[in-house]
Formats: C-alpha cells, sequence, structure tokens
C-alpha cells in the first residue's frame, strides 16, 4: 500500500470532495507511476463485488429461514386477499437438517384464526412473505436436488424426482418441510427468470379426491387439486392460466 | 409506532437473513459461528423492536446489532476462552487455523479478503458488498472518515497483489 492509495480509492468511490478531487486529477494528469496505481487499485472492484455476490448465494436460506424465531404475531391488513382477517404466523423451530445443511425439516404451525379458511389460504398467507431475493440466490446441483426432493417426498409419501417435478420455465431452488394442523407440507420453491417465487406444496391431509380448480387471491395464483390423500397447490404471482397449465403437468406426473 | 415497529422489523427480517449470513461470516471466518450470530440477532432484533424507527432502514439496524452481539458477547467471550480472535485494531497477521472454513469453497478475492484484519473486511463488505457511503461506515463503526479511507485502501491494495 502506498501513501496514495487512500487517495485513489477515495477517487474511484467517488467520495472526494472537490478540491481533493480536482488536485488529485492534476497529478494523475502529469505522473504515470501514480496513473497505473489508480488503475491497479479501480481493478480490483469489479472482482471485490462479485466475490460478494458469491458468497451471498452461499447463504443456507432454508436452515436461517427454519431457525427464524417464534412467537411473534405477523399481523396483515384485514381488507388483503378479499377481507380475510388477521392471521397469526407462529414458526416453529428446527428439530432436524439434512443434506449439507440445506433442507430443514421445520415444524411450522400456521395458524389460522377463525379457522374456516383451508390449508390453501395459510399457503397464500405463507407465499406472500417471500420476495424475489429469498430463494433466487439458491442454485443446488442436481444431487442435492434429488436429494431435498427424496426428503419431502419420504414425509409426504409422494415419489418426487428431479424430472417429475420440472417445470418450463422455472428453475428449482429448493425443496423444504412445513406442517399445517399437524399434517406435513412439503414445499417446492421454483424461481422463473425474474427471481420470482412459484411454489408446488404438497399436503398430506388425507383429504378426499378433488379435481383441478383454480382461483385468485390478491396478486396471487392458485390451482389445486386433491389426489391419494394428499392436497396439492400451485401457488404464485402469475397469470391463472399459466397457474393451471403448471398443475396439469404436475398432476400428470406427481 | 410499536406496532409499525414491530410489523416492519418482522418483514425486514427474511429479506435479510442471506447479508446478514454474510456479514456474520466475514466477521467471524467460522460457520459453526455464523448461523447462531445471525439467530441471536434476529432474536434480539424481535425483543427490540418497539426501539426500531418506522420508516428507517431495516437492514442496517440489523447489522448494527448482529456486529454489537459479535463484538460484546461472541467474540469477547471466545478471546476470554482462547479461542484465537485477534482485535481488529491491532491485528498484523489473521488466525491461520479460521482460514480453512471460508477457504473450501472462496475464490481468490475471498480468501485475501479473509486474510485481512477484522475491521479492513468489515468495512470491504459493508462500502462495496452493501453501498454504504464512507459517512455511513464511518458512522456505523464510529470512526472518523480517514479510517474508513485507509481500511478500504488496505483491502484494495491487497487484492491488487493478486495479479
Amino acid at each position: 500500500m502506498t501513501d496514495d492509495d487512500a487517495e485513489l480509492v477515495a477517487l474511484i468511490d467517488n467520495e472526494l470532495d472537490e478540491s481533493r478531487r480536482t488536485a488529485l486529477m492534476a497529478r494523475l494528469a502529469a505522473d504515470e507511476r501514480l496513473r497505473q496505481r489508480y488503475e491497479e487499485l479501480r481493478e480490483t472492484g469489479a472482482p471485490l463485488a462479485a466475490s460478494f455476490d458469491e458468497l451471498l448465494g452461499q447463504a443456507p436460506l432454508a436452515r436461517l429461514r427454519a431457525a427464524l424465531p417464534a412467537g411473534e404475531l405477523v399481523r396483515r391488513p384485514s381488507d388483503r386477499f378479499g377481507g380475510i382477517a388477521v392471521r397469526e404466523l407462529a414458526a416453529g423451530v428446527v428439530i432436524g437438517l439434512f443434506a449439507a445443511g440445506l433442507v430443514a425439516w421445520a415444524a411450522w404451525s400456521l395458524g389460522l384464526i377463525g379457522g374456516k379458511e383451508d390449508w390453501r389460504t395459510a399457503v397464500a398467507e405463507y407465499a406472500d412473505l417471500y420476495s424475489n431475493d429469498t430463494f433466487a440466490p439458491l442454485k443446488p446441483d442436481q444431487a442435492l436436488e434429488a436429494a431435498e426432493l427424496s426428503f419431502v417426498g419420504a414425509k409426504v409419501g409422494a415419489d418426487l424426482t428431479p424430472e417429475n417435478v420440472a417445470l418450463p420455465g422455472l428453475r428449482f431452488t429448493t425443496a423444504f418441510m412445513l406442517s399445517h394442523e399437524g399434517h406435513p407440507l412439503g414445499v417446492i420453491a421454483y424461481v422463473d427468470p425474474t427471481g420470482a417465487p412459484v411454489l408446488f406444496c404438497i399436503h398430506a391431509n388425507h383429504a378426499a379426491d378433488a379435481p383441478l380448480r383454480s382461483e385468485r387471491r390478491g396478486d396471487l395464483s392458485l390451482a389445486s387439486w386433491s389426489r391419494g390423500g394428499r392436497g396439492h397447490l400451485v401457488i404464485g404471482h402469475m397469470p391463472e392460466e399459466r397457474a393451471v397449465a403448471l398443475a396439469q403437468m404436475l398432476e400428470k406426473r406427481v | 409506532m410499536s406496532e409499525a415497529s414491530r410489523r416492519e422489523v418482522r418483514a425486514g427480517l427474511e429479506p435479510s437473513l442471506a447479508r446478514l449470513w454474510r456479514y456474520a461470516l466475514v466477521l467471524s471466518r467460522a460457520r459453526d459461528v455464523t448461523d447462531d450470530l445471525v439467530q441471536a440477532t434476529c432474536l434480539r432484533a424481535i425483543e427490540r423492536a418497539d426501539q426500531f424507527v418506522p420508516g428507517t432502514r431495516v437492514d442496517r439496524w440489523l447489522f448494527a446489532i448482529l456486529r454489537s452481539i459479535w463484538l460484546n458477547e461472541i467474540r469477547s467471550r471466545r478471546i476470554r476462552e482462547g479461542g484465537g480472535f485477534v482485535d481488529a485494531a491491532d491485528a498484523l497477521t489473521t488466525d491461520g487455523a479460521r482460514e480453512i472454513e471460508m477457504n473450501i469453497t472462496a475464490s481468490a478475492v475471498l480468501r485475501a479478503i479473509d486474510r485481512l484484519p477484522e475491521a479492513q473486511r468489515e468495512t470491504v463488505l459493508l462500502v462495496y458488498g452493501e453501498g454504504y457511503s464512507y459517512a455511513e461506515a464511518a458512522a456505523a463503526f464510529g470512526v472518523p472518515i480517514g479510517t474508513i479511507m485507509s481500511r478500504l485502501a488496505a483491502g484494495r491494495a491487497a487484492l491488487a497483489k493478486l495479479k
């Protein structure tokens, strides 16, 4: 490090005041060695930013989410989803970890005040908490994807593989477990090219078979069906027809 | 205000998790500490949500909590226990044993960052990873802007040597 480095770096970062900037620019114009040093320091900027991005991509999001503290009320606007009342969302604790720490079995309680809404409402409220940053950084390799799907599939009693849950235009990011009213709830999270999350949920709720149906709730589209004692739901910020098309593909395969 | 504070804090936790984890890893350089540090930060944030000023940045408030827990609780305890953490301001060399944990998957640049003293590491992260201005970083760390300039220059100089 040279005596001039601090000022050169501040110039690169556009943090010098006008008088110091002017003085340093004059020196740079006259000093070849100083210009070389400026370039050396400037060229570190892009690799630095890329490396910090790389580190962000390594964050074990599923595990961190599952370990969020419990017991805090999340109050939602009362007019959300056409008049659904305030909900209580209580996050539980991690009771086990699997597959290099990227899949957590989390006991979550998605409590619904009043109890008249079905599990799809709970998932809709929960899904609405996710942002484009939630899943997009996750880039599992195929072995991890297979392991996560196998784990979730075993919990909900379904055969889940990278092939039979693959969806056009969507990238698999993670699969993890929740529960609703004591029944296992598997979640497969995809992102679209913009990073927006799309969830495929399987609820082992012993429900009677029901045909595919779709609906809009706020900005979310839902497409759901029940078969073999399991409820299935595709949900995300997308046109309703798109949700139905994705659900029809999954209905044939899972 | 407290209802709004609690709502904003709770809503801000999940979107901040990955960045909190990154900050915790850069500070601690130990993955076994990182998850605990993030979780402790989230707990403390919920406990103290009433102190958050609605409309200000939740992520930076969370970062301040994380840093405080690291400096005042975890690192100080490890130093007392002989855990080998070096005081940031006086560090001339890093603790070699701890480098390994980040180095497993890190690029050459991350390894170079990892070898910087703690104060330089976190300054480089907050300014170049999180977009803090020099003035914001100086305020966050309670140091003069000249100190921020020196830390960033040292960080960039170390990276320039890789070429």
